[in-house]
């Protein structure tokens, strides 16, 4: 049912669709408005669930670890410094292979303190063992948050949902929330074979010796390398019952003849298409929407740089002394190519610096360089350093 | 090849595969030790033995373990000196166990329920032995030789049985009537009675040698050892026993104003109380021993039962202790007084000691009459082959004489302590000893028994300290005629201490072990244990940690090096 | 139960007429507090029990992948968030609609320090969860490090004493109290050496539902410096010394105390440990130290009131008494 929704009460709205259990809590700008809601559907009755205010990021991923292992189907949100806190737990979660499903409503991190958007948050965390999932309005905020737990439940491995704070989280948009009916018939009821149960009373958290830590190890990477199919499938079976798609790992959209392409993650694709719109003079390009960073979709992305010589990669991370994070990534699936596009790499709108229209025909320019540019914050300005500090 | 779950999960129980046993570098083994008072009971009872099958409930179990050893208990629960308390390991706690009167309630609740002897018939062409002297001795080798499956045709030179229990003891210390009911009891298991026969007189011991698979001799101490003071002996006196032997036959004896009587022991002390009794004002007990419980060495120690000495100075007798007779006083071959000194047994080194008078502490007593009371000798008569004098007879550990066949034991051994529970011991350990002969076994040694469990090897912080109940005793104006004197305890109360034991080196199945493993490696046989064949080692998993055996409350757990 | 010989000692194992969540073959040391404790609790708890379990020494020791000595479903997740854990499982269990307890298993580090948050939250939100703190007073999985339970001027790898340390330099934190203040139904303190004790305690927070709470007293061998054999004997002295007092408490009112029958001198309790042998030196500050912890013995007894005044079949010389066939009190 199409509403008029700020991204956050529909989260909340679509979380209750998917009848978790048990929910935990904790608040952070910009998730606030997300565990609000829930706990204003709990207070009318909408929603029936444990719902758990819990005193630290850290007891929230906790909370749901310990619920999802007693066989509850959970939630819970944070962003930031939250999600830092918790990484502890995110590792605990999926090297458990406990399937839980999370919202990360991405924003910078401290220091300096920044309430804004950017996606250190996630980024941080890539190596904990989830998949990520990244989302480029609010209807796939709504549509991936019900996919995450079919893909979570199928695959016994966690999912974080990331969307922008604030640009997301807080911006409202007309929101095609589904039926219960809907929901229902694409989520069965969470049956974790692995369950604490006294009729199958088994011990999760042993000491594994190096005899077998590198099998487990190998056994989660083929795990989440496998996860894509059932990312991709579950997609495809939510667009045959809603109409609506997401772009399973990774989409492609522009003209065929364009040998540019610009790759980015979230909804700064928004942007650029609009930018698209607003510059028609600018040299064509592709827009590669990069959904799945984890897995990251090697063959896929291979595939849709076909025809392409050069590709500009628009972060909202670094890692500071390397440079981006998915920029090289991205090199790295590519370089097995023979013929791979030139990679350039930037990062945009850290701590929620606006990224204008105007930014995008400025970064088409990047192909005309002699060199690829490794990496560069795009939109800093170093007039606003100390020269000791450039 | 084992295959690594999902997550790395694990099975529940699965530590089962690993034994932890061989950790161990020591393991705890059972070790049912000697209870102290075991160690210490001259007939060899155990009696922490029959306490438990007491506490258990079942005085009838507890009476059949009783009279495994000492067939006699309403006897010796009277007038034994009970070293079992003495040496009971509770005493350092807070009180001994009241073994004397529980032993003494069992023996009276067996003569009133007619509780049998755990005897069985003895087949009539069985061996057949002798036993010549039916006192405490020669009743128990008699009683012991039947529960081995043998005949026993026992002599006295008395018409009745009993020995020294019938004619030295009073009444009001051992009643008649229990003495008659034991001792019919014992008879009526079968053992042959001859009494009126003397060894020597109307046989010999080579007509009993050659008649019986085996002999046994006890024939007491009939004799009162001979007293003089510088030679001189009163031409009036009458030995201590004597008189004590008359008053209980004939309920009277002479009575003077006044009497001096000399000794320490047991005879000593009833003939006091006799004189009492007999109207004697001043009765005066000497002895160079010191009273009991007055803190100065057993050696020193008058050897009479220290509640009969007490019960003596109750009923009026003045004891002289630490004093010997340094002259008597005679008014031609009579006796009018004894000069006394203060002495002293001193301590000369090298383990030498050394009776020693104190000049310039005579005093003089007037006394009526001097009555020896300082120990009885052998009569050896009929018994010079065996090497017999006046000191007693010369026997091992379990009673052997040196000829072949012929046991001797109770008063008449040289070292005899005079008890009776030591002769009831003798009786048994010379019965055992006899049948071993006769099957053609060796003699051990010793009677071999596991070391005694001392106090260190208990855990008292798992008891409670408890008071002892004290026995109603006759107050002294109500004694003087032949009414026992001690009541004894209730059954309720014997119960009570028979909880309050120690169980010293024998498992009472307090779950202590089982409930305190950290590795459960200790198993139960049974839901209620009763006892340490209900507790299981699981060696798989012991580590040998040893905290069942710190915390095993009675000594029963050991901790043993691993080899 | 029968007598017959022929019974396996496997099958005799099975038959063992009590329950007790973990089984043999763990890997704790020899005279190890912490797993005689696990198993009292449980064996009081009955098998219909989950279990959330810190990092310590008794994750480690009981699953050692592929095997585990639980009976009962147990997860072990990380070292501070136990109570966030046991939250969870009974949020599940709720939504479910299951009647399995929860129980939390800490040390006292991951109880006084790392876990502390996660334990008030679980508090303060009025879970149906028995938290229990195997207090051994030291980080003794990692080597013996000082944390927050461990008692003043005690010896530990991070509180050595030297010419210028006499040990640890801080006081034991007083955790029960903190945990009483949250006012949750029941919080009590117990011991290894009083196992009636604590199995009726572990029965009462059973039969509570909200938050409970026990702190139990318990023995690392290895960390304490004695041998494994007098693990029971060192936790008894702690008691009868008064330096760990057995209380209880409603809703943040002091209801229930072991009295001492007989106070014994804290260096009673120090000496016969290795951790506590630098105050027995010939050194005005190890005097010094022990008149304190003397003092600290003291004032628990005089504010908890735990001097008796007569004898008490409760007190701390009377709970542990034994009979005849066993039939404890609880």
């Amino acid at each position: 049912m199409l509403k008029a929704l700020e991204g956050s009460q529909a989260i909340a709205e679509t979380v209750a669709l998917c009848r978790p259990q048990v929910v935990a809590a904790y608040p952070i700008t910009p998730q606030t408005h997300i565990v609000e809601n829930i706990s204003k559907l709990v207070a009318n009755g909408q929603l029936h669930c444990e719902f758990v205010s819990v005193e630290s990021e850290f007891s929230a991923a906790s909370v749901v670890l310990g619920a999802a292992a007693a066989g509850s189907r959970t939630y819970t949100a944070t962003a930031s410094q939250g999600l830092l806190l918790m990484t502890e737990v995110l590792y605990n979660i999926a090297g458990s292979r406990i399937p839980v499903v999370m919202t990360c409503a991405n924003r910078a991190i401290s220091a300096p303190l920044s309430i804004w958007n950017d996606q250190q948050d996630s980024m941080a965390v890539r190596d904990a063992g989830w998949i990520q999932l990244y989302c480029a309005d609010n209807q796939e905020a709504v549509d991936t948050t019900i996919q995450a737990y079919r893909i979570a439940e199928q695959t016994e491995l966690p999912v974080m949902v990331c969307m922008d704070g604030f640009t997301l989280t807080h911006t409202l948009e007309p929101i095609d929330i589904p039926d219960q009916a809907l929901v229902d018939n694409y989520l069965p009821p969470y049956q974790f074979a692995r369950r604490l149960d006294a009729r199958q009373p088994i011990s999760i958290g042993t000491l594994l010796s190096p005899d077998f830590y590198p099998e487990a190890r190998h056994s989660h990477h083929q795990a989440l390398l496998n996860a894509a199919e059932r990312i991709i499938e579950a997609d495809q079976e939510w667009q045959a019952l809603s109409g609506r798609s997401c772009g399973g790992l990774l989409t492609v959209e522009g003209p065929d003849s364009a040998t540019i392409g610009v790759l980015t993650l979230g909804s700064v694709i928004g942007t650029f298409r609009e930018a698209v719109l607003e510059y028609p003079q600018a040299a064509a390009a592709k827009l590669l929407k990069l959904r799945s960073l984890r897995p990251f979709p090697i063959e896929a992305l291979q595939q849709a740089v076909a025809g392409l010589q050069d590709l500009i990669v628009v972060e909202r991370a670094l890692s500071p002394g390397g440079g981006g994070i998915v920029g090289p990534e991205v090199r790295a699936a590519l370089s097995e190519l023979p013929n791979p596009p030139r990679v350039h790499n930037i990062a945009v709108g850290l701590g929620g610096r606006d990224i204008p229209l105007d930014l995008y025909p400025r970064l088409l320019r990047l192909a005309e360089a002699p060199q690829p540019l490794r990496f560069a914050v795009f939109d800093a300005d170093c007039n606003k350093l100390a020269p000791e500090d450039r | 090849m084992t295959i690594l779950t999902r997550g790395a999960f694990a099975w529940p129980a699965t530590t089962l595969n690993y034994h932890t046993g061989t950790w161990r570098v020591q393991r705890p083994v059972h070790l049912h030790g000697t209870a102290p008072c075991h160690g210490a009971c001259p007939s060899g009872e155990d009696a922490q033995a029959w306490l438990a099958k007491l506490e258990e409930g079942s005085a009838q179990a507890a009476w059949q373990t009783l009279v495994e050893a000492n067939p006699l208990p309403a006897v010796t629960g009277r007038i034994c000196h009970h070293p079992c308390e003495s040496a009971c390991n509770r005493g350092q706690y807070d009180s001994a166990i009241a073994i004397h009167h529980a032993e003494r309630w069992l023996g009276d609740e067996a003569l009133q329920q007619q509780w049998a002897y755990p005897v069985a018939a003895v087949a009539a062409d069985a061996p057949r032995f002798a036993v010549v002297g039916a006192g405490p001795a020669g009743l128990s080798a008699s009683y012991h030789l039947l529960r081995q499956g043998y005949n026993v045709t026992l002599y006295d030179e008395l018409p009745v049985a009993g020995g020294t229990l019938r004619t030295s003891l009073p009444q009001y210390r051992l009643p008649r009537a229990v003495l008659d009911a034991e001792i019919e009891r014992i008879l009526a298991l079968g053992i042959t009675f001859q009494g009126h026969h003397r060894l020597g007189r109307e046989m010999s011991i080579e007509e009993l040698r050659r008649d019986y698979a085996g002999l046994f001799i006890a024939p007491g101490r009939q004799v009162g050892r001979a007293w003089s003071v510088d030679g001189v002996t009163p031409r009036d006196l009458h030995h201590g026993l004597e008189l004590l032997q008359e008053w209980i036959a004939l309920g009277t004896v002479t009575a003077p104003a006044s009497v001096a009587i000399i000794g320490g022991g047991n005879t000593a002390v009833d003939l006091s109380r006799i004189m009492k009794r007999a109207g004697v004002q001043q009765v005066h007990l000497i002895t160079h021993q010191a009273l009991p419980e007055s803190g100065q060495e057993v050696v020193d120690v008058m050897s009479a039962i220290p509640r009969e000495v007490y019960q003596a100075q109750e009923e009026g007798v003045e004891i002289h202790p630490n004093r010997g007779i340094r002259r008597l006083i005679l008014r031609g071959e009579r006796v009018v007084g004894i000069e006394m000194v203060r002495m002293k047994k001193l301590d000369r080194g090298q383990g030498r000691l050394e009776r020693v008078a104190f000049s310039g502490t005579e005093t003089v007593l007037h006394v009526d009459q001097v009555i020896p009371a300082i120990g009885q000798s052998l009569d050896p008569a009929g018994m010079e082959r065996l090497g017999a004098t006046e000191e007693g007879l010369e026997v091992s550990f379990w009673g052997e004489s040196g000829h072949d066949g012929i046991f001797a034991g109770g008063d008449a051994r040289r070292d005899s302590s005079g008890t009776a529970s030591a002769a009831i011991g003798d009786g048994r350990r010379a019965a055992l000893a006899l049948v071993r002969r006769l099957q053609g076994q060796m003699q051990p040694e010793r009677e071999v028994r596991a070391a005694t469990v001392g106090i260190e090897q208990l855990n008292l912080s798992y008891f409670e300290p408890a008071t002892r109940p004290q026995q109603a005793i006759l107050p002294v104006s109500e004694r003087g005629g032949e009414a026992e004197i001690e009541q004894g305890l209730s059954e309720e109360q014997v119960q009570a201490e028979a909880r309050r034991c120690f169980s010293c080196g024998n498992c009472f199945a307090c779950d202590n072990c089982w409930t305190l493993c950290p590795d459960s490696a200790v198993l139960k046989r049974h839901e209620q244990a009763s006892g340490g064949a209900h507790y299981q080692f699981d060696l798989d998993y012991c580590k040998g940690c040893g905290l069942c055996a710190n915390e095993c409350p009675c000594g029963y757990i050991q901790m043993e090096e691993e080899m | 139960m029968s007598t017959e010989t022929t019974i396996s000692i496997a099958e005799l194992r099975r038959k063992q007429p009590r329950f007790s969540a973990i089984e043999s073959g763990h890997r704790a040391c020899l005279g190890c507090g912490q797993a005689l404790a696990v198993r009292l609790v449980t064996e009081a708890t009955g098998p219909d029990i989950m279990i959330a379990n810190a990092t310590g020494c008794l994750e480690i020791f009981t699953t050692p992948w592929p095997e585990s000595a639980w009976r009962v479903p147990w997860m072990h997740s990380l070292f501070e968030n136990t109570g966030a854990i046991a939250s969870g499982m009974e949020a599940a269990l709720k939504a479910q609609g299951r009647s399995t307890k929860v129980l939390a298993f800490g040390g006292d580090g991951g109880t006084f320090d790392i876990g502390f948050q996660a334990l008030s939250g679980m508090l303060e939100r009025d879970h149906n969860v028995l938290y229990v703190c195997y207090d051994n007073e030291a980080y003794m999985n990692t080597g013996v490090q000082r944390s927050g339970s461990t008692p003043h001027a005690a010896m530990t790898n991070t509180s050595p004493p030297g010419r210028e340390r006499m040990g640890k330099r801080h006081l034991k934190k007083d955790v029960i109290n903190i945990v009483a203040s949250h006012h949750i139904p029941y919080a009590a303190t117990a011991s290894v050496a009083y196992p009636s004790d604590l199995r009726k305690k572990v029965r009462r927070a059973l039969a509570i539902e909200g938050p409970t709470f026990l702190q139990i007293h318990a023995p690392c061998p290895l960390g304490w410096g004695h041998d494994g054999a007098i693990s029971i004997s060192v936790a008894r002295m702690a008691v009868e010394s008064g330096m760990f007092p057995i209380i209880e408490l409603e809703r943040g009112e002091l209801t229930g105390v072991m009295p001492i029958r007989k106070p014994i001198p804290v260096a009673d309790y120090l000496r016969a440990q290795q951790r506590f042998r630098h105050l027995f030196a010939d050194d005005s500050r190890a005097r010094e130290e022990l008149e304190h912890l003397q003092a600290l013995a003291d004032h628990n007894i005089e504010v908890y009131g735990l001097q008796a005044d007569a004898d008490d079949l409760r007190d701390t010389s009377g709970a542990d008494t034994v009979r005849r066939g066993g039939m404890r009190w609880a």
